[in-house]
């Protein structure tokens, strides 16, 4: 076993206190209450659930004797099962496999693209054109086709879209697949006493199996035989200690008896043989994966927001619809007519191309965060992590390295500081006195640990070990501190060991003395500082023996109590000189019945491990604390260690105390301080299983600081809870598969890609690749700034739908040719919109986005009124007024003045007048006054496209102004060029009037809108100016979207 | 609390809350807030004038625009003309009578028995011919092949030359034998080229037409009506056109002259079949007059359905 029982709270307990709840409680929570409002509408199912897990877990199967349960699975322990028992039970239970959650049939998610957003619009707009079509068709031998037209190219867009967005979400949930496991695992059975190697889905009840080091285990199985037989169930319990299996039944919790092992855990050390006593979606890990995958989520924040704009924008093109519908009939015309006013209304009305820009915008920012280690699994979650409000992150292998490592030494009275970098960048310490050299020896002597082969090229500390995490850092200092330690170990030949034990708390080694002059053997002793310091009677100080008097033991107990304050494992080094007259060479020395003295040795001094923080880590936990995003740690460790974990890396920060550090500094009773002069906490996993769901609210509402040691998975999905319910959005870290409810539970879950199981990675939202807390500051400011680009985005589009919607208007009400045709509205919205919109995605941050607050998700819109404001009723009037200019030039210069216009619409779309006299005189032919009104329509088209020149770069700031920003964004300068190109190759391209009724421009009709594309710059530049100088002022609260 | 962090926390960690619910009344009136539908009438007032003066900000914008425009443009003629101008150079036909009401398309639907049906067509026409009827006080020519005149002068459109088709005959509605009215369309600046010979695809009649004009008299737009798409040929024999099957040349160019009038040709059908569509597509012949009869693409003609009950 390992050396680990240091202090009076083993691992161990962790684990016990992670698994109790589930057996012990009575399927609520550990307030017994379980109400969230979120949770409301899955609360039966999810008892349900709970229940189904509880149940479960009552398990006898360890208990029994292996007589009794050879006999319940009808199975040998030498033989195994029979081929034919085997197959009928395996039709019985199906494949030793998890069921995969179940997915949306890909059609329904097919549907949901063709169907939800604007696509229900779009189809009543399509379904009306063939309504107008089928009735004009029906009415007249030769029916005009526009109508038709208009609905094919609008099915065709919604198709399209749809067939986009369905693609987009496709490729993303393919990243997910990488992540399965491609490798089939195998596992060797003993099948009618002949050894089989099968695929471990083939397993069933009662294979007799043998599993050795480095497999994964197969199923859940109850031990038979063991030799040194350990597993890593870090998987299940987040633990990543190595806990040893044998046949012997210890304890009632099947989670903790010594003699089960558990599906998809690692066998680390030794072999086993074992009967499968559970299989696929009946193990304890299939049990929880089930548990998550019934958990509801709820809606991401950006789906929310989307959803918002959508109502918003579906409401003004109904209502806007309806209206017009409503008077077109008041003022007397054809229904059909009026139908067709609604269809422009709606097209007009509906940014068709949005929600693919948004989709394309979200996808950009995912493969940067996939570039920077975060690997988002589901699009929307990409801007979660920009609205978090709280971080519940995981201690081990996300805020630290998951590598015990040598932090501290003692010796010569003195602490020493040893490097616990990644980099080995930290201090120096000296390697050169007698006390160091000593203690070196017996911790690189006295231990057990030994590098793995084949490791050549890797630093050292990255370096795997065989043998406990605690001689692992022992070893690896020595390494980094000697030079090759295995070189040393065989110069002092080990002649004999005693191995540590829970009893001895200690490990004692015999070796020969390296030094040939020198015929003394060596004992080397280390273990549990207070047991070591009992069996010393001198100690070695500065070269000399001293005498172990009490100022030396009181000197030992400073440095024990400071290092383990520090929340580090201490570990207590002596030595002693064999007397060669007692002990001459050839000496047999019994280890089993001791012959050699183990009392009154040598004290040499103290090193103390810890897993340290990741160097990256205090740097991110100060960001997030200036982003105003709380961290709150969740660990399954020991109080004190996460504790001192905490302050290293700035969770808890400096100056700031517990309820406990105040009881203890003015020395009075942890009941008399008042818990709200505390800013940090740390909380117990056994005191928050007693607290009701208001204390908890209490707890995280009155300290800043929270810590959570010693606590269970389904703690983990309370404290979530109890976050929410605050109503903050949380992100959670995890990556056991006791993780996966509190992740799916939460707003976005973050799973670890190296160390993650593969259920947590299916429950998660993100992956970090490099298990590195810092990857997610990076994916708050990425969701952060795709937050404020998204914003830009959406303004720059919507405003063009005012000149879209406005001519609509004008041909309704004043009864002038149509300005601006449907086709020419599609052509914007899908076409030259659409790279510039996206092109707003690679804007960088106008300020340190990482300074401010997260947002609001009750008040802080993605669109907000402002923005409607600012879209609809500024911008967007400016553009209008450009359209509508251009439209007036083109008609005056060829005939129309503006008054010959008003009233003129009857005649004009008559096919009947073929001699519509203009304000010359001229009489114009249908055919060419319709070639007059398609050149407006372009006109009207390419004018929108020039306004928007200066639309786009005004959006590109929301306070900055342009020359503070720059025009750096490439990618938006050659959306200005392609928006030009393609309005251009609209307009001029040969047979663009057959197809889109686009007509070629005389070049000065480019220039009308300019003095309007001048003044939105000019308007808008000088808004930003007065934004700036009065900070919070009316114009701000009015405008600033 | 002691230690020198006197300076308070700013409220970092505070969560974020969802605003109450407001009924429906506090959003049309909030009383303890004041506010009419989320804003204070002072708010209200604000925001009213920041529109306000944004909006006459942008209409000056807009005026002073179109005063811009309106000055680079003449009173008296287009500023694109012919081939610059969207109207091009190819006229097309009109005829009258044409219902004001745009649904009954070009359908002249009537019944010469009922006066009310037949009147509304000779309302129709009377209007249109009051320019050509009165034309007191204005300075007029009479214009003729082979004279001479100024190319900014009037021409006489004589009204009583149009035979049967005259007013006094009620253009024929009443006796069930319709006149058409045919026109060219304007087109500012447009001078004809006229076929002075037959020429290949036009009907007999047209060809033996212009075979027995005299070649003075031959400057002419020729006009020639038939069944459209070719059906109903056998109800176009009987068809006359006063006060010739053409337009005199020297009506063009069309200047905006003052009191401008075009030049029409009267169409008579004789004998309509009665209560069938009369399906007729007019054309106008000349050199520079391009013609497509497709529907989608009609150039230099004109149809219109008659039918007689």
């Amino acid at each position: 076993m390992a050396l680990r029982s240091d202090y009076e709270h083993g691992r161990a307990d962790s684990y016990r206190v992670a698994t109790v709840i589930a057996t012990d409680d009575d399927n609520r929570t550990a307030d017994g209450h379980y109400k969230s409002k979120r949770k409301m509408p899955t609360k039966a199912a999810k008892k349900e659930n709970l229940d189904d897990l509880k149940q479960e877990l009552d398990i006898d199967h360890h208990k029994i004797s292996p007589e009794e349960m050879y006999q319940r699975f009808q199975t040998h322990p030498e033989n195994g099962l029979s081929h034919a028992k085997a197959k009928e039970n395996l039709e019985r239970d199906g494949p030793n496999a998890l069921t995969p959650p179940k997915q949306t049939p890909e059609w329904v998610k097919f549907c949901k693209n063709l169907f939800g957003g604007f696509a229900m619009l779009l189809w009543i707009g399509a379904i009306l054109c063939f309504v107008a079509y089928s009735i004009q068709a029906s009415t007249s031998e030769e029916p005009a086709d526009d109508n038709l037209y208009l609905g094919i190219v609008l099915s065709a867009v919604v198709i399209v879209t749809g067939i986009f967005s369905y693609y987009q979400e496709s490729k993303s949930s393919k990243i997910m697949e990488s992540f399965k496991n491609m490798v089939p695992q195998f596992a060797t059975v003993i099948r009618e006493g002949e050894k089989l190697t099968l695929r471990a889905e083939d397993l069933v009840l009662g294979d007799v199996v043998e599993v050795k080091f480095g497999d994964r285990i197969p199923a859940d199985i109850r031990i038979i035989e063991a030799r040194t037989f350990k597993v890593d169930n870090s998987s299940l319990t987040g633990e990543s200690e190595p806990q040893s299996r044998n046949a012997e039944f210890t304890h009632e919790n099947p989670l903790e008896t010594k003699n089960l092992a558990f599906f998809s855990t690692n066998a680390v050390e030794g072999t086993a043989k074992g009967v499968v006593i559970s299989c696929g979606d009946h193990t304890v890990m299939g049990r929880i994966a089930g548990l998550a995958s019934g958990l509801d989520t709820g809606e991401t924040p950006i789906a929310k927001e989307i959803h918002h704009f959508i109502h918003l924008i579906t409401g003004v093109a109904v209502f806007l619809g309806v209206t017009f519908f409503v008077i077109a009939f008041i003022l007397g015309y054809h229904w059909l007519d009026a139908v067709i006013f609604l269809i422009g209304i709606i097209v007009a009305n509906v940014p068709e191309g949005l929600l693919a820009t948004v989709t394309v915008c979200l996808t950009l920012t995912a493969k940067r965060m996939a570039s920077k280690n975060c690997l988002v699994k589901n699009l929307e979650a990409v801007e979660t992590l920009g609205s978090t409000s709280t971080i519940c992150s995981d201690k081990t292998g996300t805020l630290t390295q998951n590598r015990m490592t040598v932090a501290h030494m003692w010796f010569d009275n003195q602490i020493i500081e040893a490097d616990t970098t990644e980099d080995q960048s930290g201090v120096q310490y000296d390697r050169t006195s007698p006390g160091f050299k000593a203690l070196s020896r017996i911790a690189t002597l006295c231990n057990r640990a030994e590098f793995k082969g084949g490791q050549d090229g890797v630093p050292i500390l990255k370096k795997e070990v065989s043998g406990d995490a605690s001689e692992a850092a022992l070893l690896k200092c020595m390494e980094l501190a000697l030079g090759d330690v295995m070189n040393i170990r065989k110069r002092n030949k080990k002649i004999a060991e005693l191995p540590f034990n829970s009893t001895n708390k200690y490990q004692v080694s015999i070796h020969e003395n390296e030094d040939p002059s020198d015929p003394r053997y060596l004992l080397v002793m280390k273990g549990a500082p207070e047991r070591i310091l009992e069996r010393c009677s001198t100690i070695f100080i500065n070269g000399k023996e001293k005498v172990l008097d009490e100022e030396m033991k009181e000197a030992f107990n400073n440095a024990y109590m400071e290092l383990g304050g520090l929340g580090e494992r201490v570990l207590g080094f002596c030595d002693f000189m064999l007397p060669s007259d007692k002990y001459p060479s050839g000496f047999k020395f019994n280890t089993d019945d001791v012959n050699f003295p183990i009392d009154n040795l040598r004290f040499v001094g103290l090193m103390s491990m810890i897993d340290p923080p990741r160097a990256a880590v205090p740097d991110a936990v100060a960001k997030c604390r200036s982003a105003g995003i709380k961290v709150i740690m969740v660990t399954g460790d020991h109080p004190i260690t996460a504790k001192a974990i905490a302050k290293s890396v700035g969770i808890i920060s400096e100056g700031n105390e517990t309820v406990e550090d105040i009881a203890q500094r003015l020395n009075i009773p942890i009941s008399e301080v008042n818990p709200r002069e505390a800013k940090a906490a740390v909380v117990h996993g056994a005191e928050l299983r007693d607290v009701s769901s208001d204390q908890l609210d209490e707890i995280l509402r009155y300290h800043t600081e929270i810590v959570f040691a010693r606590t269970s998975p389904q703690q983990k999905l309370i404290i979530v809870e109890g976050c929410q319910r605050m109503g903050a959005i949380v992100a959670v870290t995890g990556d056991g598969v006791n993780d996966s409810p509190a992740l799916k539970k939460a707003d976005i879950g973050v799973a670890m890609g190296i160390a993650g199981s593969d259920v947590s990675k299916q429950a998660a939202d993100m992956i970090l690749l490099d298990d590195n807390f810092a990857s997610i500051v990076t994916g708050v400011e990425e969701g952060r700034l795709i937050f404020d680009n998204l914003k830009k985005s959406i303004a720059y589009t919507l405003t063009s739908n005012i000149p879209e919607i406005s001519p609509f208007l004008a041909f309704i009400l004043c009864d002038i040719p149509l300005p601006l045709g449907t086709v020419t509205i599609l052509c914007i919205d899908l076409g030259t919109d659409m790279v510039p919109a996206i092109s707003l995605a690679y804007e960088t941050a106008e300020s340190d986005i990482m300074k401010r607050q997260p947002r609001n998700p009750f008040c802080d819109k993605l669109v907000n009124e402002r923005l409607i404001s600012m879209a609809y009723g500024q911008i967007g009037m400016i553009q209008a007024a450009a359209g509508f200019f251009v439209y007036f030039v083109i008609m005056a210069e060829n005939g129309f003045l503006p008054r010959k216009l008003f009233g003129i619409r009857k005649m004009w779309d008559s096919k009947a007048v073929n001699d519509l006299t203009d304000s010359y005189g001229q009489e114009w032919t249908y055919r060419d006054r319709k070639t007059l009104e398609y050149t407006c329509h372009t006109a009207f088209f390419i004018s929108i496209v020039v306004v928007q020149w200066a639309d786009l770069i005004i959006c590109k700031t929301r306070r900055n102004s342009i020359f503070h920003q720059g025009m750096r964004n490439w990618a938006l300068n050659f959306g200005l060029v392609f928006e030009t190109v393609l309005a251009a190759f609209l307009s001029y391209c040969p047979g663009m009037e057959k197809g889109l009724r686009m007509y070629p421009l005389k070049l000065v009709w480019w220039f009308p809108a300019i003095p309007f594309a001048l003044a939105i710059f000019i308007y808008d530049e000088t808004r930003r100016f007065y934004l700036r100088r009065n900070p919070g002022g009316w114009l701000e609260q009015e405008t600033y979207y | 609390m002691s230690k020198n962090n006197g300076k308070s926390e700013k409220a970092e960690y505070e969560f974020y809350q969802p605003a109450k619910k407001q009924t429906f009344r506090q959003m049309v009136y909030d009383s303890q807030e004041g506010t009419y539908f989320g804003r204070t009438i002072k708010s209200w007032g604000q925001l009213m004038l920041f529109y306000g003066i944004f909006y006459i900000v942008l209409a000056t914008l807009f005026s002073i625009c179109m005063q811009g425009l309106l000055s680079t443009i003449s009173s008296k003629e287009p500023k694109w003309q012919l081939k610059d101008s969207l109207i091009g150079t190819n006229p097309g036909l009109g005829f009258r009578p044409l219902s004001e009401q745009t649904e009954r398309g070009s359908v002249i639907e009537f019944d010469g028995k009922k006066p009310a049906e037949s009147d509304y067509w000779i309302e129709l026409i009377d209007e249109f011919l009051i320019d050509y009827n009165h034309t007191e006080g204005r300075e007029m020519k009479h214009c003729g092949f082979g004279q001479t005149h100024n190319p900014i002068d009037v021409c006489v459109v004589n009204t009583e030359l149009f035979g049967a088709c005259s007013k006094a005959n009620n253009y024929g509605y009443k006796s069930n034998e319709p006149c058409i009215f045919l026109k060219l369309n304007k087109i500012f600046g447009w001078v004809p080229e006229v076929y002075e010979a037959p020429e290949k695809g036009m009907p007999e009649d047209l060809t033996r037409l212009i075979t027995n004009t005299s070649q003075e008299e031959r400057k002419q737009i020729w006009v020639s009506c038939n069944g459209h798409l070719g059906k109903d040929k056998e109800n176009f024999q009987n068809i006359s056109y006063y006060p010739s099957q053409g337009f005199p040349s020297f009506y063009y160019p069309y200047l905006n002259q003052p009191g401008y009038l075009s030049p029409l040709v009267a169409v008579q059908f004789h004998s309509p079949p009665k209560g069938q569509m009369l399906d007729v597509e007019c054309r106008a012949w000349a050199k520079n007059v391009i013609y497509s009869g497709s529907a989608r693409d009609r150039m230099g003609s004109v149809t219109f359905q008659i039918v007689v009950e």
